[in-house]
């Protein structure tokens, strides 16, 4: 466990949870060993072979390096898979901004080069009315949620550079109302001349610009986030370029979250005629994420899969909760740290799926021991010998079929969210071999896409697998023909199924063969033909669904790589951390266990209660204004009721802790009184549920606690 | 004085950039020296063509009067002048002008825009620069020639720069070394863009020494003129000053404008024909060049679109044939202020999204994609309940978010509705003038709470049984509760809320929901969410 | 081309006596009771009584105080040579107190050739003022500080003030304080302890008389007959000006120049825009030249705002006048879209517009300023700040009218309303 600590504080974008969940992760500690003794109980009546505790512990001990270790790559892996990704998302949008900068600086140019005195004149060259037009890019990021493309822009920026531009990521915090103008053209020259300048002055960059390249290069400039810019700041930037368009060829890209609305709305008219917009688009943040899905999840990159429960978990935490692939990443990057943890048995799942792996290592005798491979019927050895490559081809057979769904859903827009959170559904698979998967009508047309509305779609029905099925039927021959050829790439090197989606191909080739001019009798037995094909399409997309697309907890041995504990992933992500001290502080008496406060029920407040506990209990009495008065004169009367009750308790339990209070009762005198309330007040101040008096209301704090 | 400081400044650049960054210093190899500065450099574009005075007329359409202004106040060579104020609104020629005309009479000048010298210290070091033809460059470390803060030093050194100056524009006329290239012995200071100024300090003492330049320097060879795009009588200052000489430039008439558009075009009589079908419409909303001109390029090349060869003389049946063409995008163009132009590829890649969402028509699935932003559910239903929470009344929510929440508010607004006329009205009034009302956190949270929960229901029971122990119920309670704060900052920053100042009574921030309705509906619509059941109308 | 040069150089001299104020104020300079005198006489007898004074010139801008003072100043010193050295102080430059002493230390290391150090702190310069100005008594020599803007100097504590006058106390000292203003009530600007040192001597300039014009009407356009230009060209030229003067259509136009503002300075700027407007080919002055520049001198920038709306704008200018008129008191840009909407509603062929549109041309009316924004609320966005009309209904009138494109149906709005103002 303290190695998962140092994993837990090494990592940034962990620290926080690991500081809140201090609770949980004892909680961990608490529940693992009771999960092993219940497996255990069961070996050790079922197989006479097992092996005994501390042997078990003992090895337990060994491979708790191994499974560090194995966390470890298998998070490298993901990661550089997650970088990639995303980067040849990005690359084409790169490209094609790359290429408008590099058109729009020639037109820049095309007004001709100026010899040096002019273009550092302090006098705006006028040639034409719109030659004073800055050229704009409005980069849609279409999601309000910044995030995930701070890197993007990043990683523009150094794509730009490579060619050859003059690169300046300025950001909001830039074009802040307090530093003014100044303060952007500070942060813009000390990008662009790589060092600072006593004074701000954008002559400074006309005159740089002539040294060291006159005319070879752009100037860009890159505006993040647009929309958080002080509005009149960055009005009079883009006044002050249009006066030096054509001395300096600067190039804006300003990022915009939401829609192209957001421009007008924060830049002045004036500055708004200063701009030749032209607008590129962003992946948008489902594709990108479908993207990730695929590379990492679907089609296993490393020994780690994700159980149906999950799935669904970090789903929902995308639709609903924050919808960024930052969070998204991170709550596998959770998943991946618990499974290590728990999973005894991940030790072996070193390289187990990737395609080096000889077959020949098979799993651990103890793997028997686990609960998917209870109902195996085969003898177990061979199970043994034989699961990892089992698995591997079932799994391969999973994620080909898979992407052969989504293929089909793709050009309706059906995510692969969806498709993936329904195809590992255990339920739904024994449904459909159980088969009646054709034969129903969807009712009220559910949102089944999109679904960042979280209006969840009646997925216990399987509704959106069969739908996608479905609209293979009245799918047109062009597109079908585009369809196989895709599945004829995703399914290579899955044997059994690239077979038939050949023959598919074939048949459909024949078709394609006739002569374009044909008499309508024909067209339509073409038609019917290329239904016929359809047909078939349809009916091999079902049956491969039936058999292959077997999710991976009805797998055997699947405990191994895959994990499936959304309780303690959800405990670990959405931590709720205001309730959490809140809780704390009403049932404090869980915590430090004396036995006075344990007997009552937790709300009614008692002397022997922590101080800042009972002040807190005390203030639910009040609104969200607390009079101080009220409440100090409260919490006296409590503390100085003590004396009274402790006689008659103080026979039944002494504890150490009241005894110093019924030695000395008159101890609680004014000023005491008012230390303690005045500490305990403060203490609520710093865990964030007060605040302190305001200047208006000297007699009032006020209570700023949300989540109860 | 400059010898003594640019050493002191480079020094200091150096430590800085140590600090900053360690690839601080560039590699000088690479960079070119910059030639010095010398007196050609006062004047308009030295070693030119000179422009002949009809060429000058020319090249400046519908601004003849004001250009004969212009050169009358100037007068002759080397006589003097009272300081002039050129004023007229935006894009009407006014700094093109004088520039040209002093292209035309190569006179020496000082030219600085209060635009691009933000404040009066980048006022001062701006003109000082200029006369003492001091050039920033990476040899004295981007620093100015002089350092001044006050305007008390900036007079003085700007009286001792002119006198350098004039004496050596005098010897050298005499000299006769630049003749013909440098014309006469005055200095012209031109302060553009003036208007600004008024806002740069409230004390006011700029505005009033600027105006009084000319007899604070009693220097008699500097001529002054300011350019402002607001007439005179907008410059308030508590003493007052002695009045400018002012040359008023109008707005283009619908002629000047013709007669701009038509500069160096390949076929005018196609132009001619665009232009009678487009200038006049267009005239009626604005007749500032720079918008016309913004609106007008890209309907030309719609306008062009049909024909083959460009070079074609349009006659009365192609006129029609194209402004037939035409018509349907003059409507959109004449009420769009910003047409963002998309590159080709892209533009591919919105178009078959826009026929996939055709495709989903099909499905009935409108409410899809109507907002083409990603946002969570979460924060739909914290923006859903901002708007309300901006639009309604405080005192309503009760009887809006209470367990019979519809019909108590059908209830609630027919009583509203018959209340009487003028208090509608007042109330309506109040609405145009606060806008959107302003919330505490508190009562936003509040309405989230109701209109989520009510939400969660029906999430839940479409999660299949087991789920709904592990992850429906409870867990998507806490799911769409979790981190709320984070998602109201999230919404800040995209501009959907705005904090609003503080509430008099408790020290509280208050937000603002400056959506518009349809967005509000929308974002409603993608959730399923009644939200003109709760609107309460007034 | 002779005469060309000829008028030229006419022309030239015109405008170099018109720019010259030293020039123009030397008319006033010989009457016995003029400001130059009293003020000479007071000045010159404290150079000669060696003693302190201390002098206030008051009267509104462009009446002379400026030239008057340095026609003094120069003949005192033509007169006492090297007994007098002069101070100059603005109060636009050197309001704050250190950098004004700055600036004394600096002009008085210019006059008795020392070595300034910029580094000195304003405590070092004060005492070195007065040091000098004990040097100065004890050498005879007056030191005349002269502070325009004097008005400006009074703001704030007035240390320099009072540094000033105190040391004038000392019998040593030997200075002239003389404060120039504009504000008529400048000396009641100052604080108890400084008026008690201050003599409150003033002189007020008032702005001349008619008959005072054209005595300088004629000092300033009649061409001198002993100069270089063609003698038959002079006399020609200054028969026409006395034509034009004795014109009573002239008259008429000086009395419309006065009644506006009759100080020197407008008269000059009036005669300099005039000079300006002869056409070089005859290089006569006539009377329309003086006309023209009437009409520049005397401008309605309103007007001319109203007359470049664009329909749009003068649209949303008349409903911001309904609004007006139904004694809404406070509007901003949502309510004028609503009647803009209502009056689109109500009347035909009205021409419709996006918001976004609308918005932009409100914009352009603030940039004209024919409205401003009525409050100070920086964090709303613009339509929702309410805004007021700059203008008078009577100006808007005048405008629709003047206006060639503006619609018919415009006019007529407003005049329904002007009905409804004349019947209710």
């Amino acid at each position: 466990m303290a190695t998962a600590d140092e994993v837990h504080i090494s990592d940034n974008d962990l620290k926080p949870f690991f500081v809140l969940h201090k609770a949980s992760n004892s909680q961990q500690h608490a529940r693992k060993p009771v999960g092993r003794t219940s497996r255990k109980v069961k070996v050790n009546l079922s197989s006479s072979l097992a092996a005994s505790d501390e042997s078990q512990l003992l090895d337990d001990q060994l491979h708790k390096n191994s499974r560090m270790k194995n966390f470890h790559d298998a998070w490298v892996k993901i990661e550089s898979t997650i970088k990639d990704v995303l980067h040849n998302i990005n690359a084409d949008v790169f490209n094609e901004i790359n290429g408008w900068v590099q058109k729009s600086f020639g037109a820049i140019c095309s007004s001709g080069k100026l010899d040096t005195n002019k273009a550092t004149c302090s006098y705006p060259i006028v040639t034409d009315v719109t030659s004073n037009q800055i050229f704009t890019a409005f980069v849609v990021m279409s999601n309000i949620e910044f995030v995930d493309d701070l890197q993007t822009f990043a990683d523009l920026g150094v794509h730009l550079q490579s060619h050859g531009c003059h690169m300046a990521n300025l950001s909001s915090v830039d074009f802040s109302a307090k530093s003014g103008i100044g303060g952007c053209l500070r942060s813009l020259l000390r990008q662009i001349l790589n060092g600072s300048t006593d004074a701000a002055d954008i002559s400074i960059l006309a005159s740089w610009y002539m040294e060291h390249d006159n005319y070879k290069n752009p100037v860009v400039v890159i505006i993040e986030d647009m929309d958080r810019c002080s509005a009149s700041v960055l009005s009079d930037f883009i006044l002050m370029l249009s006066e030096w368009v054509i001395k300096i060829p600067v190039i804006l890209i300003l990022g915009v979250a939401t829609t192209l609305e957001a421009p007008k709305n924060i830049l002045s008219s004036k500055a708004v005629q200063h701009l030749s917009p032209s607008k590129f688009f962003l992946g948008h943040p489902t594709d990108r994420l479908d993207a990730i899905i695929e590379a990492v999840l679907v089609k296993p990159c490393s020994g780690f899969l994700v159980g149906h429960k999950v799935a669904a978990f970090i789903r929902n935490c995308f639709l609903r909760q924050d919808g960024t692939l930052t969070s998204f990443v991170r709550a596998v990057k959770m998943a991946i740290v618990q499974h290590f943890l728990m999973e005894p048995l991940s030790f072996t799942v070193k390289g187990l799926l990737d395609e080096e792996v000889a077959e020949a290592d098979a799993w651990p005798r103890q793997a028997l021991d686990l609960p998917s491979c209870m109902r195996l019927s085969e003898p177990k050895s061979e199970a043994l010998l034989s699961g990892a490559s089992q698995m591997k081809e079932v799994l391969n057979l999973w994620s080909s079929v898979v992407l052969c769904l989504h293929e089909v859903g793709k050009n309706q827009r059906t995510t692969l969210l969806d498709l993936y959170d329904e195809a590992l559904d255990p339920k739904l698979y024994n449904l459909r071999n159980s088969d009646h998967l054709e034969v129903k009508p969807d009712p009220q047309r559910p949102s089944w896409n999109y679904d960042m509305h979280g209006q969840s779609f009646e997925r216990q029905k399987g509704g959106l697998i069969s739908r996608t099925i479905r609209q293979i039927r009245d799918l047109p021959p062009a597109a079908l023909h585009q369809l196989l050829e895709k599945w004829d790439k995703q399914t290579e090197g899955v044997d059994m199924i690239h077979e038939k989606v050949k023959e598919l191909r074939l048949q459909e080739d024949d078709n394609l063969k006739e002569p374009p001019t044909r008499s309508r009798k024909q067209t339509i037995r073409n038609n019917g033909n290329s239904d016929k094909l359809s047909e078939k399409a349809a009916a091999l997309i079902t049956c491969m669904t039936r058999e292959h697309m077997q999710p991976i907890e009805c797998i055997p041995f699947h405990e191994i790589v895959c994990f499936r504990n959304a309780d303690k992933l959800q405990a670990a992500l959405v931590g709720d951390p205001r309730k959490r001290i809140q809780l704390d502080l009403l049932e404090c008496n869980k915590f430090l266990k004396c036995s006075c406060c344990c007997t009552k029920s937790h709300n009614v407040p008692i002397s022997s209660m922590h101080d800042t506990s009972l002040m807190y209990t005390l203030a639910q009495e009040h609104g969200n204004l607390i009079n101080l008065h009220d409440w100090y004169q409260s919490f006296k009367a409590v503390i100085s009721q003590t004396t009274v009750k402790d006689k008659h308790k103080s026979k039944v339990s002494p504890s150490p802790k009241k005894r110093k209070i019924t030695a000395q009762p008159q101890i609680i005198t004014e000023a005491s009184a008012q230390a303690r309330f005045c500490r305990a007040v403060t203490e609520l101040q710093i865990t964030g549920l007060l605040r302190m008096p305001s200047k208006r209301r000297q007699d009032y704090v006020q209570r700023v606690a949300f989540g109860l | 004085m400059s010898k003594e400081e640019t050493p002191q400044v480079t020094r200091r650049t150096t430590r800085l950039s140590a600090t900053h960054t360690p690839n601080a210093i560039q590699s000088p190899t690479k960079s070119i020296n910059l030639p010095p500065l010398s007196l050609h450099n006062l004047v308009y574009g030295e070693q030119q063509e000179p422009l002949t005075f009809d060429d000058l007329i020319s090249s400046l359409p519908g601004r003849k009067n004001q250009i004969f202004d212009l050169l009358r106040l100037l007068g002759p060579v080397n006589s003097p002048m009272s300081p002039m104020f050129v004023y007229g609104s935006a894009s009407t020629g006014k700094t093109s002008t004088i520039l040209r005309v002093f292209r035309y009479l190569n006179r020496p000048f000082v030219y600085s825009s209060c635009r691009t010298c933000y404040n009066a210290r980048q006022l001062f070091d701006n003109i000082l620069n200029q006369l003492l033809l001091h050039r920033k460059s990476e040899n004295n470390g981007y620093s100015s020639a002089k350092k001044c803060e006050k305007p008390a030093d900036f007079v003085n050194l700007l009286k001792e720069a002119l006198v350098g100056v004039v004496d050596g524009l005098k010897r050298s006329s005499s000299s006769k070394k630049l003749n013909g290239c440098v014309n006469g012995s005055m200095v012209y200071l031109i302060f553009d863009s003036l208007e600004l100024v008024r806002d740069w300090d409230k004390s006011g003492t700029i505005l009033p020494l600027l105006f009084k330049l000319h007899d604070v320097l009693k220097v008699n060879d500097v001529g002054l003129i300011f350019i402002s795009s607001s007439s005179l009588d907008t410059y308030h200052s508590e003493t007052g000053f002695v009045d400018p000489i002012s040359v008023y430039f109008p707005d283009y008439t619908e002629e000047g404008l013709r007669q701009i558009f038509m500069r160096n075009q390949a076929n005018p009589k196609l132009r001619s024909a665009f232009l009678d079908v487009v200038l006049k419409p267009f005239c009626r909303v604005t007749r500032r060049l720079d918008e016309l001109s913004t609106a007008l390029s890209p309907l030309f090349k719609k306008y062009c679109e049909p024909l083959d060869d460009l070079n074609v003389i349009p006659d009365e049946e192609t006129k029609r044939k194209l402004f037939s063409c035409l018509q349907p995008h003059i409507g959109p163009a004449l009420n769009e202020i910003l047409g963002v132009t998309s590159q080709s590829s892209v533009e591919a890649g919105i178009k078959n999204n826009l026929k996939r969402k055709g495709g989903l028509k099909k499905f009935g699935n409108d409410s899809i994609d109507d907002i083409d932003f990603h946002m969570s559910t979460s924060a739909k239903y914290l923006l859903v309940s901002a708007f309300l929470a901006s639009r309604n009344p405080a005192t309503l929510d009760a009887s809006f978010f209470d367990s019979t929440g519809g019909s108590a508010n059908q209830k609630k607004r027919r009583k509203t509705s018959e209340k009487s006329k003028d208090l509608k009205e007042a109330s309506e009034q109040e609405l145009f003038m606060k806008g959107p009302g302003t919330f505490p956190l508190e009562r936003l949270l509040a309405i989230f709470q109701c209109i989520a929960s009510s939400d969660e229901y029906s999430l839940e029971n479409d999660e299949d049984p087991q789920e709904t122990t592990g992850l429906g119920g409870d867990f998507g309670e806490n799911n769409l509760m979790s981190d709320i704060l984070l998602q109201v900052s999230s919404l800040c920053n995209a501009n959907f809320i705005t904090k609003g100042g503080s509430c008099p009574l408790e020290g509280s921030t208050r937000y603002r929901s400056t959506i518009s309705e349809d967005l509000a509906l929308k974002v409603a619509r993608s959730l399923k969410f009644p939200l003109s059941k709760y609107l309460y109308r007034r | 081309m002779k005469i060309q040069r000829t008028v030229e150089e006419a022309i030239v001299l015109l405008r170099k006596r018109l720019c010259d104020p030293d020039f123009i104020f030397s008319l006033f300079s010989d009457s016995p009771d003029s400001n130059y005198s009293k003020l000479k006489f007071i000045v010159s007898s404290s150079v000669t009584e060696a003693c302190n004074n201390s002098i206030l010139l008051l009267g509104p801008r462009g009446c002379g105080k400026n030239a008057v003072l340095d026609l003094v100043l120069e003949d005192l010193l033509k007169e006492y040579p090297d007994m007098i050295s002069v101070i100059k102080l603005n109060g636009l430059l050197h309001c704050d107190d250190n950098c004004a002493l700055k600036e004394i230390a600096r002009q008085l290391c210019i006059e008795h050739e020392l070595m300034f150090s910029k580094m000195a702190s304003s405590d070092d310069n004060s005492q070195f003022m007065i040091a000098m100005l004990r040097e100065c008594g004890l050498a005879h020599k007056t030191v005349v500080f002269v502070l325009d803007e004097f008005d400006l100097f009074a703001q704030g504590k007035q240390r320099l003030l009072y540094s000033l006058l105190d040391a004038m106390q000392s019998v040593s000292s030997q200075a002239v304080v003389i404060g120039i203003s504009c504000r008529l009530d400048a000396d009641q600007l100052l604080e108890k302890r400084v008026r008690s040192r201050f003599s409150h001597r003033k002189l007020l300039f008032l702005p001349p008389q008619k008959d005072d014009l054209q005595r300088l009407l004629k000092h300033i356009l009649l061409l001198p007959t002993d100069s270089t230009l063609p003698h038959d060209y002079v006399t020609d030229f200054n028969s026409r000006i006395s034509n034009i003067i004795a014109d009573k259509k002239f008259n008429e136009i000086i009395d419309k120049l006065t009644d506006a503002d009759c100080t020197v300075s407008n008269f000059v700027r009036f005669l300099f825009s005039a000079v300006c407007c002869i056409d070089s080919k005859s290089g006569y002055m006539t009377l329309e030249n003086f006309k023209s520049a009437l009409s520049t001198v005397q401008r309605q920038p309103k007007l001319d705002c109203l007359k470049d709306c664009s329909i749009l704008e003068l649209y949303i200018m008349v409903c911001i006048r309904r609004l007006e008129f139904k004694e809404q008191e406070s509007y901003n840009f949502n309510s004028v879209m609503k009647e803009y909407k209502t009056i689109y509603d109500s009347v035909q062929n009205v021409d419709n517009y996006s918001r976004n549109v609308c918005l932009r041309a409100f914009e352009h009316l603030l940039d004209r300023q024919l409205i401003e924004f009525a409050d100070r609320g920086h964090n709303q966005c613009i339509e929702f700040r309410s805004v007021k009309l700059l203008i008078s209904p009577a100006e808007l009138h005048q405008g629709l009218k003047s206006n060639r494109s503006c619609p018919a149906i415009l006019q007529k709005l407003m005049n329904q309303e002007a009905k409804f103002v004349a019947n209710g």
